[in-house]
């Protein structure tokens, strides 16, 4: 396991020398293709003057907000396409529906109703992330052991007492994978919200870069956007084994 | 003695399955251990979740304590065929479960839990996720978790069927003290013919949702692993086969 990594961590650096090789061989411009050490020295540049953080900061708070409020009504809807199948055979297509449009072309849209700035790049993050906590807090409901469903009637536990002590608690481990698609996507949502209609963020930034044809800044906004993806991926395992960890099914 | 279940003429089909039970009558008395023996799909489980009220019948009636069941009650404990703990709470708190969902454990409900793992022999175990422990200590838990409330019925759906020959013939053992030393009535399932007659005051075979034999067991009431070799648990024995192939 532990070679692995290792081996994981070589892999990334050979493809980076590589990549460094490369662009010095063959003399690339460094309008097409920046070297890595270019990148990383724009990344340097822009965080040591302070240039990247209110950017970062503005695309952090929209990915929060847009993943607690899709993630919230993701999992709340979940619940109760769970717990009915009849409201689950009403209510599903339509949210299949506002899923596989495409999301791109509802950012126009979301500028007209909620004007520019923050409230749209939240509500695309959100309805980016509300889709995996629906669908796999939904499906998980409906595959909890029926033996132990039958154990809770036996027991004359209440419908609420079934859904949070049992239901809730079994399907746990399906409601957290969801919960790290949504927080790989939240990032997804925000930073193309911010490509359309924001002034300020990271996707804000790859686009004035791209406008000053500045492309190691592209670059190195791209690395800090792939660095703080991983790094709420990670809170996001840590916070599912933390919540596991007494729970290992049979 | 007092009926303490009562199945008057009793039908139930399943709208996929078809019929599964046909005019099923059956009386159990107060602190009987009853078993009922059959194939796969003769109807014992369906029976069974007739008695717990998780089924209700089409056609007659359950009776417990004189009273109609039309759905669980909690003078009843049921076992059901894997032991459907619950990973996330200790030993301790599944086998409480039953009384944490109507209110308050008091210390003395503890105790008293403690007591019953005690004796299942998990003594030192109270705190153990029961993913730690094997498939006989899991089933022991879920027997445990069913007799916490003292229930005056306790209905099993082959809780054993899963364990090897040793594991089960101590927990056969084991369910017997525990249900003597409370007067606890059981119906208990299985399709083992030397569980039957090792555990029943009286055997029953179903067979195609009927009861086509019925069995007094004529053995000590105090049982001990000697008998299974004796003659007489032969002959019990030989009997039952006999009536559940005649039953084919």
């Amino acid at each position: 396991m532990r070679r692995d990594r290792w081996l994981s961590a070589f892999i990334g650096l050979a493809l980076m020398a590589a990549w460094e090789a490369g662009v010095r061989l063959w003399h690339t411009s460094a309008l097409v293709l920046p070297a890595p050490s270019v990148v990383a020295q724009s990344l340097w540049q822009g965080l040591a003057s302070g240039y990247l953080l209110p950017h970062a900061w503005r695309t952090i708070q929209e990915v929060v907000l847009g993943l607690l409020l899709g993630a919230g009504l993701g999992f709340a809807g979940g619940l109760v396409l769970g717990e009915s199948s009849r409201l689950r055979a009403m209510f599903m297509p339509y949210v299949v529906i506002s899923q596989v449009v495409p999301k791109l072309a509802l950012a126009p849209l979301f500028i007209v109703w909620f004007g520019f700035g923050t409230l749209p790049t939240v509500v695309m993050t959100a309805l980016i992330c509300f889709f995996p906590l629906l669908e796999n807090t939904a499906t998980a409901m409906q595959q909890v052991d029926h033996q132990r469903l039958e154990l809770f009637r036996m027991l004359r536990a209440s419908r609420w007492q079934t859904l949070w002590r049992l239901k809730v608690r079994a399907s746990l481990p399906g409601i957290l994978a969801g919960f790290r698609v949504a927080v790989v996507l939240a990032w997804v949502g925000a930073v193309v919200a911010e490509f359309i209609g924001a002034s300020q963020g990271l996707g804000a930034l790859i686009i004035a870069a791209q406008g000053s044809m500045d492309t190691p800044l592209m670059f190195a906004v791209l690395t800090l956007i792939t660095l703080l993806g991983l790094a709420s991926y990670k809170l996001a395992n840590m916070l599912e084994q933390r919540l596991l960890r007494s729970q290992q099914d049979f | 003695m007092r009926n303490c279940l009562e199945l008057d003429s009793v039908e139930f089909s399943y709208e996929k399955r078809g019929a599964a039970l046909h005019a099923v009558s059956l009386q159990l008395a107060e602190g009987e251990f009853r078993c009922l023996i059959g194939r796969s799909g003769c109807g014992k489980t369906t029976l069974l979740k007739l008695a717990a009220g998780l089924l209700k019948p089409q056609r007659g009636q359950v009776l417990f304590q004189g009273t109609a069941v039309a759905r669980p009650r909690p003078e009843m404990g049921f076992v059901f065929q894997s032991p459907t703990l619950l990973p996330w709470l200790h030993v301790l708190d599944n086998v409480l479960l039953p009384l944490c969902l109507h209110g308050e454990v008091t210390p003395t409900d503890r105790d008293h839990a403690r007591r019953l793992l005690r004796q299942m022999g998990l003594q030192g175990l109270d705190e153990q996720s029961p993913t730690a422990l094997s498939g006989g200590q899991q089933s022991r838990v879920a027997i445990a978790r069913a007799l916490v409330t003292n229930p005056g019925l306790l209905l099993m759906d082959e809780p054993f069927a899963a364990l090897d020959a040793i594991t089960r013939a101590e927990l056969q053992q084991d369910l017997l003290s525990l249900c003597q030393s409370q007067s606890t009535s059981v119906l208990f399932v299985t399709h083992d013919i030397d569980e039957a007659v090792y555990l029943a005051d009286q055997v029953q075979v179903l067979e195609h949702g009927r009861i086509v034999h019925q069995m007094n067991v004529n053995l000590p009431r105090q049982r001990q692993a000697a008998l299974r070799d004796t003659p007489a648990f032969n002959a019990h024995r030989a009997e039952l086969r006999q009536a559940m192939e005649a039953g084919r």
